[in-house]
């Protein structure tokens, strides 16, 4: 079941034209904001690039879950899912799962600055794949917080600006806080103080224990949403 | 079978469906008319799980195929592979099941057509083809002939009742008298969250006669 669902919505997300936009735009502002940087720098190295897409990353998500729940409650097709006996989990998993891989698609094309650079640099493998890694990590929880929103409303704008809302405080939750640096709770719950680690070449395990627990956590609120929606 | 047993549902402390009782045996079509406002859909939903009763009980043998008053399917995905999705829901084989089903509605064609570019009409009928897929024990139609051209309607009138000679329950919420008239084996009338009757249609003329004076009745009381 959980396949099937995924099957469908990647198949209607890839037959309408919102990946190919989102997937061009982003692809772009990565190149521009990638070619300053490396300019700024007069050094062909790729740290850049994962922070730089992990950013962008967080805009272009909310696009791809907005209606992975608003837009099947606005027509009704959810009605129709819940009317069949299937565990409310294995739908919310499995609309992840398929947003999930889209936005991972979408992200893969980065690799062609490694490409580029390792023309002119010799860029360490080591922080490549960790970078890589800690961008699909940070896109599967920003995935999770987007599909959230989307239960909660059967307005695919609103889902999209209250995930976006929510990435974003968590990308910057690091900013005030007076123990930046020592571990501060702020400073923990920071996307971005995460993934520079990630960026760094360090794989920590208490790093990729607080996205997927993330993640795990907005999808059982989720399905606690969608539960609550059928039996209210 | 489809049963309704005791079925209440308030909202914000008002009653809008109260002590519903009825059943609807294998092998057999019965409507469900009421005005607008009077509970239907709120009972329907109450029917299929998709709404918890303030007390009472539902219950319908599964799988049931249910059509919604306002069908709507995955616009970007052909006919032919909208019910490929629904038969993996079911767990049901695309091969056995969609043949028929088509054959059924008459849209063996326009199989392979995306949702959106079909009209209103060969729309519905998509969701009457997924409503009926794999022969479920129980249907639960909402409005089925919404849309639809005299011909698709005689269509879809004998696809329900064949269903019911096969054996399954088929509960009809429709508020087109004739339609109830020509394809029912009994009524049960819902005005103000109540069962006000439950009886057989008889023709069209009396059902619209006697509709008429109990949604009177009912509203006045």
């Amino acid at each position: 079941m959980i396949r099937a669902i995924a099957g469908k919505d990647l198949r209607t997300l890839w037959t309408s034209p919102l990946p190919y936009v989102v997937g061009a735009v982003f692809q772009a502002a990565l190149g521009l904001l990638m070619v300053d940087q490396l300019a700024a720098r007069d050094q062909a190295v790729v740290q850049p690039l994962f922070p730089l897409a992990g950013f962008l990353l967080l805009l272009v998500v909310p696009i791809v879950t907005m209606r992975t729940f608003a837009e099947e409650s606005r027509s009704g097709t959810l009605d129709q899912l819940l009317a069949v006996p299937l565990r409310v989990g294995g739908l919310v998993l499995a609309k992840w799962l398929a947003a999930w891989l889209t936005v991972l698609v979408l992200t893969a094309p980065a690799a062609v600055f490694v490409a580029l650079t390792s023309l002119w640099g010799d860029p360490d493998r080591g922080p490549v794949i960790a970078g890589f890694l800690g961008l699909a990590v940070l896109a599967a929880l920003a995935t999770a917080i987007g599909v959230l929103a989307s239960t909660c409303t059967e307005s695919q704008p609103i889902a999209a600006m209250a995930a976006l809302f929510a990435s974003i405080v968590g990308w910057f939750a690091h900013v005030g806080d007076p123990a930046v640096g020592d571990a501060g709770l702020l400073a923990a719950l920071s996307l971005s103080e995460r993934l520079r680690l990630f960026a760094g070449g360090a794989v920590d395990t208490g790093d990729l224990t607080f996205f997927v627990a993330g993640t795990a956590a907005a999808l059982v609120l989720a399905a606690s949403v969608v539960e609550l929606r059928r039996l209210r | 079978m489809i049963a309704a047993d005791g079925l209440t549902r308030s909202f914000a402390g008002r009653v809008v469906v109260d002590d519903v009782s009825f059943t609807v045996g294998a092998g057999e079509v019965v409507g469900f008319l009421g005005p607008n406002g009077a509970g239907k859909t709120t009972t329907l939903r109450m029917l299929l799980g998709l709404l918890r009763p303030s007390s009472g009980r539902a219950q319908v043998t599964r799988p049931v195929g249910h059509l919604p008053e306002s069908y709507r399917g995955y616009d970007a995905l052909s006919v032919e592979d909208q019910l490929r999705f629904w038969c993996r829901a079911h767990d049901l084989d695309p091969g056995d099941a969609i043949p028929p089903a088509l054959a059924a509605v008459g849209l063996e064609d326009l199989a392979r057509r995306p949702l959106r570019r079909l009209s209103k009409g060969q729309h519905q009928r998509v969701g009457l083809a997924q409503a009926v897929l794999g022969g479920p024990p129980s249907l639960v139609l909402d409005e089925p002939t919404i849309g639809l051209d005299p011909t698709q309607l005689v269509d879809a009138r004998r696809l329900i009742r064949d269903a019911a000679d096969r054996g399954t329950a088929v509960l009809l919420s429709t508020h087109l008298l004739a339609e109830a008239a020509a394809v029912c084996d009994r009524i049960v009338v819902i005005v103000g969250g109540r069962v006000v009757a439950e009886e057989v249609p008889g023709s069209s003329q009396e059902l619209e006669d006697r509709f008429l004076r109990l949604v009177g009745e009912g509203g006045r009381s």
